[in-house]
């Protein structure tokens, strides 16, 4: 650390502002920018006038749009239940399986398992799109080879089915990053504390819920809040499958397609900047909200255990 | 505790042996220590008995049971960890009860076990504390704190003191071989430090590329090494070797000239040995004197300047060059007013020299006392 | 002082040699049977694709899980998605803005790095924190004010847009990569230098560059495979057909020949080939990159 003023200022600021410039131009700057066109209200003509918290009240509770805004909620809430019950703990298996000592081919296996997340998700989306297709039948086919084809049905067309099933796909993709992250703390366990709990007759399972597991809930812990920060901010695969309407119904409408919606307008309704921006704050509060929670509650508690 | 038997051990990895042929006998209580320098294979030794590595040749049998395929814990052992290997999340209560735990024993007993362990090695005040708050020392106590309470047939120790600083370790040295009194338990050492082995153990075995050099009592491996790299590695300073010609040999001894021209008489069986073999002798710098006064009667001398002197307080080390320009050292007490530069006149007490044929096996050294008829035998020196 | 008798209080050893040999073997098969499952899982959706964009039309429907055979072979897809779209085009864009950004993240964010790590001066810490809040909050939500500042700028369907907003988005975790690395430099080397009479700027450069490359991979890692797939900002930034992603190009091209299954299929393949053929080249520094990153 540097402390002469002299020498360092000049340098600390050419290092700094370009940087700087850009983060607060492009981001932050238009992020509070945001927040404050959410407090104002556009007329039809297009001029601004501040109208406090109307458009809060407005998509929180007037009858038609808080609907769209609280099925979007619930079905983001939902979302984020699959990937935190089905993504995180087959992640937590598979870095599990793979961190195991001695394993053959475990380089192999983490690079193919973690191809998917490297695709984009509109491939993604598309990809499985075709596969679940009735009209292509290959699920069905590959369902027949397990006696279960008349399980089939269109899953991404069903209303009561579809949230559930881009969800899985979602899950599907992205397994790979929390599964590195899991994996990466549990191979930073030293071999000696794993070697000693052998010596003292832990077998396999009970060294892993015993000694490993406690060993890195921080990093679960980080694992969740990311996957709640991701799976709030998800876009992409829906309006690749399912369009910005995210239908059948809006059963796959999330905060993000609804955000796209109220923005740039759809079909009958105009697009609304400001209430664009409302929904948009909105959806920071949450997940500032969620963040919070964890922090305050969890990451307080955990120790991260240096070895 | 427990004998323990190795016969003829091997270890490979793929295409490499890491381990030859070792064998060893270990009765009941005793304290054995494993030494070398470091890739030496002490560690996968241990590591074998253990049960962490396995086997690729050979038996293991503790208490007369055949055990390579054991796990560590059927085989009744318990192992102290050079870096401790403490489980971070966990108090020192439940580090060590943790084993008793995974064996089932219940409450009341775990509670009086850890207790009796924790108060014998003075941490019963830190049951509560977590691993990380405690001290280098502190965590090595709690380390075998843990393997105690298990009450195991055989504990192994793998470099336990080489994470403490110097002070620490001398203490620390000398409560392990108390406890080792006290438990009469046996125990397996691994060090690098020959000074340790020396001090603990019972037995020691020297390890070098993978093979027993020689394993014996301290005191065998220090007077009678089997072979050049046992006569270097213990003992500091290192043994001086200088290379010699076997000028003749008998019943008793050995002549032989080194290059500096001088003459000696070595108290070895000169059984493998002829006249014009090339050989090496060896003499501690314990067992070299400065001479002063005229010349002794048939006493080995060495000619050479001070080139370097290192004061300990108790000694001196000083380090001459000889006139052929082999450096020696010599161990002094009453050289302290010796100069850099200072001309030199050693000597050599004879009935201490080591002799190495020339594929560095030792000549066993014979009992002295017999230095006048040697020498005549050998057609010796004035 | 307490003596501790040792006795045999352990059960004596029950196993054999050959139970436990059994085990072993038997775990062992069980934890690669459930990884191979799982691998198979992530590769075959991708395959299908890959495989049935080769066929023709028929073949597609009619057996989908066959690889092509000499009949079956076409490359149909391919050619109508070449004739149709600008393939080609939306590639070098999605090149152009990729590595535009990745530049600039690693060049203003090692800077910016280094400045936040180096020098004390009143507001490092509130500046650091203003840097940091990027990691945690999604700059999507801002798309509103974004869009403003980029028509205000008379950059719309630019791709420096798209490369600015790219930068502003990646700095942040950029700049909390790399200063973990920064701050492992040695200090004896900065004094040194200092000492010598060598410039910030040259220290900088010269000096500490250099010495945090392991970090450009873990940076380019995080950075690069979110921009290059992203659909959202060049949907709202650069729609325009000379300025499309291949990502949004491939959403658009199905979008409109959702019917075409050949078109379809090589159009997804087409967008998924250069990322596999990247990831087969650099798929270890990648993980490597991504667990040492992890780690922070």
């Amino acid at each position: 650390m540097v402390h002469t003023r002299s020498r360092t200022f000049w340098p600390a600021v050419v290092f700094l502002a370009p940087a700087v410039l850009i983060y607060t131009v492009f981001s932050a700057g238009p992020l509070l920018d945001t927040l404050r066109l959410g407090l104002f209200a556009t007329d039809g003509a297009g001029q601004l006038s501040f109208a406090g918290l109307d458009n809060y009240r407005l998509i929180l509770l007037d009858p038609d749009w808080s609907a769209a805004f609280w099925n979007a909620m619930g079905n983001n809430v939902q979302f984020f239940l699959v990937h935190l019950l089905v993504q995180n703990p087959i992640a937590l298996a598979l870095a599990a399986l793979l961190s195991l000592r001695g394993l053959r081919g475990s380089g192999s296996y983490r690079t193919l398992i973690f191809l998917p997340t490297l695709l984009s998700v509109v491939i993604i989306g598309f990809a499985w799109q075709l596969i679940l297709s009735p009209l292509w039948g290959v699920s069905e086919r590959l369902l027949g080879l397990f006696g279960l084809q008349d399980w089939f049905a269109p899953w991404l067309g069903l209303e009561e089915s579809a949230l559930i099933t881009l969800s899985l796909v979602s899950v599907w993709q992205f397994v790979g990053i929390p599964m590195m992250l899991i994996y990466a703390a549990l191979i930073a366990i030293p071999d000696d504390i794993v070697d000693a709990a052998r010596v003292e007759g832990a077998s396999g399972w009970r060294i892993f819920y015993a000694i490993r597991l406690p060993l890195i809930w921080p990093t679960l812990g980080l694992v969740n809040i990311l996957t709640f920060v991701g799976n709030f901010n998800a876009f992409d695969l829906i309006y690749a499958v399912k369009g910005a309407l995210a239908g059948p119904n809006f059963s796959t409408d999330l905060l993000g397609t609804l955000f796209y919606r109220t923005f740039f307008g759809y079909q009958t309704q105009v697009g609304s900047a400001t209430m664009g921006a409302a929904v948009a704050t909105l959806m920071f509060l949450v997940i500032l909200s969620g963040v919070a929670v964890y922090t305050v509650l969890v990451q307080r508690r955990l120790i991260r255990h240096t070895f | 505790m427990s004998s323990v038997h190795l016969r003829q051990l091997s270890k490979q990895y793929n295409n490499t042996r890491v381990l030859e042929n070792v064998s060893l006998d270990i009765r009941h209580g005793e304290f054995v220590v494993l030494v070398g320098p470091s890739g030496c294979g002490k560690s996968t030794l241990l590591r074998m008995i253990c049960g962490l590595e396995d086997i690729s040749a050979g038996e293991l049998v503790i208490d007369g049971q055949v055990v390579n395929g054991l796990s560590p814990a059927e085989r009744g052992i318990a192992m102290v960890f050079q870096s401790y290997a403490l489980y971070p999340h966990m108090s020192v209560y439940r580090n060590m009860a943790f084993g008793l735990k995974v064996h089932g024993h219940d409450k009341s007993s775990i509670e009086q076990r850890v207790k009796a362990a924790a108060q014998a090695l003075h941490i019963d005040h830190l049951l509560q504390r977590m691993p990380r708050e405690l001290s280098g020392g502190q965590r090595q106590r709690v380390a075998i704190g843990r393997a105690i309470v298990r009450q195991p047939r055989l504990f192994l120790f793998d470099e336990p003191l080489s994470n403490l600083d110097a002070s620490l370790r001398v203490k620390t040295r000398i409560e392990l071989a108390r406890l080792h009194s006290e438990l009469n338990a046996t125990m397996i050492y691994v060090t690098h430090d020959q000074v340790e082995a020396m001090t603990l153990g019972d037995k020691i075995v020297v390890l070098n590329d993978g093979t027993v050099q020689q394993a014996g009592t301290p005191l065998e491996l220090y007077q009678q090494p089997a072979n050049r790299f046992v006569a270097t590695f213990i003992g500091s300073p290192t043994m001086n070797l200088l290379p010699a010609q076997v000028l003749s040999t008998c019943d008793q001894g050995v002549l032989v000239r080194v290059l500096g021209g001088q003459e000696m008489v070595a108290l070895v069986d000169s059984a493998r040995l002829k006249p014009g073999d090339q050989v090496e002798i060896g003499i501690r710098s314990e067992h070299l004197h400065c001479a002063t006064g005229p010349k002794a009667m048939g006493a080995g001398e060495l000619f050479g300047a001070v080139v370097l002197v290192e004061h300990l307080g108790d000694s001196n080390l000083l380090y001459v060059r000889l006139g052929d320009g082999s450096e020696i050292v010599v161990r002094g007490d009453g050289c302290a007013a010796v100069r850099l530069g200072e001309k030199l006149r050693l000597h050599v007490d004879m009935a201490q020299l080591h002799v190495f044929s020339a594929d560095g096996q030792a000549c066993r050294r014979l009992a002295p006392g017999n230095m006048q008829l040697a020498r005549h035998q050998a057609g010796t020196l004035q | 002082m307490t003596t501790l008798p040792i006795g045999t209080t352990l059960a004596s050893p029950p196993a054999t040699q050959s139970r436990q040999r059994w085990f072993d073997l038997g775990s062992t098969s069980l934890v690669h049977l459930l990884l191979v499952g799982y691998t198979l899982l992530s590769l075959a959706p991708l395959m299908l694709v890959v495989v049935n964009s080769f066929k023709e039309r028929s073949a597609i429907f009619g057996d989908p899980l066959a690889f092509p055979t000499a009949d079956t072979f076409s490359l149909i897809g391919y050619s109508k998605v070449l004739e149709h779209a600008q393939v080609l085009g939306y590639f070098s864009n999605s090149l152009i803005v990729t590595s535009v950004s990745l530049v600039l993240i690693l060049l203003l964010g090692a800077m910016a790095a280094w400045a936040l790590t180096e020098y004390d001066f009143p507001g490092r810490r509130v500046l650091g924190l203003f840097m940091a809040f990027g990691i945690m909050v999604p700059i999507r939500l801002a798309s509103v004010s974004i869009m403003q500042v980029v028509v205000a700028l008379d950059l719309m369907n630019t791709l420096t847009a798209l490369s600015l907003v790219y930068v502003a988005q990646g700095l942040p975790l950029a700049i909390m990569i790399l200063s973990e690395f920064i701050r492992q430099v040695p200090q004896d080397l900065k004094d040194a230098a200092r000492c010598d009479g060598v410039s910030e700027y040259r220290l900088f450069f010269q000096v500490i560059l250099p010495l945090i490359r392991p970090a450009v991979a873990t940076v380019a890692v995080f950075t690069m495979v979110p921009i290059w797939d992203d659909l959202w900002f060049p949907l709202i930034l650069a729609p325009s057909e000379e300025t499309q992603t291949i990502t949004l190009g491939v959403q658009q091209f199905i979008g409109q020949y959702a019917t075409d299954w050949n078109s379809v299929l090589a159009a997804l393949s087409l967008a998924v080939l250069p990322v596999l053929v990247f990831y087969a080249i650099f798929s270890r520094q990648l993980i490597r990159g991504i667990t040492a990153g992890a780690i922070k």
